[in-house]
């Protein structure tokens, strides 16, 4: 190699020093501001934690030893739960394949269709998961039915939005293809975008099974069934070791969909 | 890519027939998008049936507006666009697509759907001659299958039927998409700067399928290109544009370095032309 010289016709590296000063202080300010009262800021005492952290104390301590002879009575419950998180994110994953391509602006080029049908995912997104199990045990009773319901609500939502805006973001050039040879909008999706954007599906309906598997612990404290139910009981009745068992069991699961959900995604790509 | 200088079509079957071949017309067509770019002004021109012509000129000299004004993928502006017996720019919705469907083009990018195999790439094509609910329940017809299998064994792409479009190398990837477009048995071929991602001899062996598809069954092409000397060994009329104005129509084989400067409006550069490859 001959060595060039190089020095004093490297340009100076572009500095924004004052700029990013600027937005630092900026984003600072703004954080403590939410924290001061006197301006309409959250009321954060945290000499509080001093007074009263010992109260909690003892609940940790319990929760520290789980209790292992209760694990027989939450197997059957916990199977609910698995079965409510699969047939929940299934239904959900039927359901969200044609409104994900009306809410993609690739998919469907037609503006109101579209911003109907984003609107509405966007109402049943606002709406908390609980409130939705909450209306529909009064609707249809306790059991697993209601949770299973909210779950598929709750999921819905998720894939439309992400696979939506995923589509948007990715390249189609094979649809001017599909155009020129006097395909439908329908067609196109139908024989070349599905293929295209089934990874894209894949990886969201994956995780949202393993969202279920989490949420499903919440929505037994309504009666919307599943190993909730039995972790609420417990808590009612203080005993922290029981309750202390079902949250191992609901990481363990966690984990182990997780770790199975990454090897499924490794194959679809 | 997988085989060097791929010479195409020799020793396959010939391609689908097209049932008759079209002349194009355009009569006084003007192109303003919408950010008030005027691609075309006043384009008047006539392509004979069974003519290949090239349409010549620097990039944003609006050669892919007059190519997609053929199909009506970019409606004119003012101006009457003809096909065959179809006046496309009167047309729309369904009328329109079923015109698109006898008119086959192939893009600079190949524009196939790469996780998708490549029979149902080359289905593509009989889009606009499928019913609804044959495309949704993926279940073409035997004879639109034999249309395609035909147009992929006439560009030596059969064994690869079931590969994915993504894994082929580019000069597979044009191939295929010629297949498309002769699936549907067009009466018009579009080619938008088929060769421009393609290494030199892969362009040449893309090129000479065009110049055989347009022999064999006299079927009316039209092919963008930027490059000279591509213009005058495969083509035999050239079309010049520059800021959408036809500034040269006339024999391709024959025109001069001189032809080219009026039409790019500056010097010849090295970069005009392709050079030797197969």
């Amino acid at each position: 190699m001959t060595a060039v010289d190089l020095a004093g016709r490297v340009p100076a590296r572009p500095r924004h020093v004052v700029r990013t000063a600027l937005a630092v202080a900026g984003l600072v300010a703004f954080t403590v501001a939410t924290c001061l009262p006197a301006i309409g800021g959250v009321e954060l005492d945290l000499g509080s934690i001093a007074r009263y952290w010992r109260n909690g104390a003892d609940k940790l301590a319990e929760l520290a030893q789980p209790n292992l002879a209760f694990a027989p009575r939450t197997v059957a419950p916990m199977l609910e739960t698995l079965q409510m998180a699969l047939v929940g994110a299934a239904v959900a994953a039927l359901l969200s394949v044609p409104l994900t391509l009306w809410a993609a602006r690739a998919t469907n080029p037609s503006t109101p269709a579209r911003v109907a049908v984003r609107t509405v995912v966007n109402v049943v997104r606002a709406v908390p998961d609980l409130v939705y199990a909450t209306v529909l045990v009064a609707m249809v009773g306790v059991g697993a039915l209601p949770g299973v319901l909210t779950l598929v609500l709750f999921d819905v939502g998720i894939v439309v939005k992400l696979v939506s805006e995923a589509i948007d973001s990715s390249d189609h050039g094979y649809m001017e293809a599909g155009r020129a040879a006097g395909g439908t909008q329908t067609q196109i999706n139908r024989v070349t975008a599905l293929p295209q954007v089934a990874p894209l599906f894949a990886n969201q309906w994956l995780y949202v099974l393993e969202l279920n598997v989490r949420i499903s612990a919440i929505l037994g404290i309504v009666g919307a069934g599943g190993i909730g139910r039995l972790l609420d009981e417990r808590r009612a009745f203080y005993a922290y070791g029981d309750v202390s068992v079902v949250i191992l069991e609901i990481l363990v699961v966690v984990v182990v969909i997780e770790v199975l959900s990454n090897l499924l995604r490794r194959r679809l790509v | 890519m997988r085989t060097a200088a791929p010479h195409v079509g020799a020793g396959h079957a010939p391609a689908p027939t097209a049932r008759s071949s079209w002349p194009v017309e355009l009569d006084r067509v003007c192109v303003t998008y919408p950010n008030g770019t005027r691609a075309l002004r006043d384009v008047s021109l006539r392509v004979e049936p069974g003519e290949m012509v090239a349409v010549v000129g620097l990039s944003g000299s609006g050669k892919s507006t007059l190519i997609r004004t053929v199909n009506g993928l970019v409606p004119a502006t003012s101006g009457t666009v003809r096909v065959g017996p179809h006046q496309v720019t009167a047309l729309r919705g369904r009328a329109l697509r079923e015109v698109r469907g006898h008119v086959g083009m192939i893009f600079q990018g190949f524009n196939l759907a790469e996780r998708v195999d490549v029979l149902h790439n080359v289905l593509v094509g009989r889009f606009a001659h499928t019913p609804a609910w044959r495309s949704l329940l993926g279940r073409p017809s035997a004879a639109d299958r034999e249309l395609a299998l035909r147009a992929l064994d006439s560009v030596g792409m059969l064994e690869k039927v079931w590969t994915r479009a993504g894994s082929l190398s580019g000069g597979q990837k044009q191939r295929v998409a010629i297949a498309r477009a002769l699936t549907q048995e067009p009466g018009v071929m579009l080619a938008d700067e088929p060769v421009a991602s393609l290494d030199p001899p892969t362009a040449h062996a893309v090129m000479a399928d065009l110049r055989r598809i347009n022999a064999e069954q006299g079927l009316t092409v039209v092919v963008n290109i930027h490059l000279m000397d591509l213009a005058r060994q495969y083509t035999t009329r050239m079309i010049g544009l520059r800021a959408g104005e036809v500034v040269y129509d006339g024999p391709a084989p024959d025109a001069t370095d001189a032809d080219f400067e009026q039409i790019y409006g500056r010097p010849v550069q090295p970069r005009d032309v392709l050079g030797a490859g197969a």
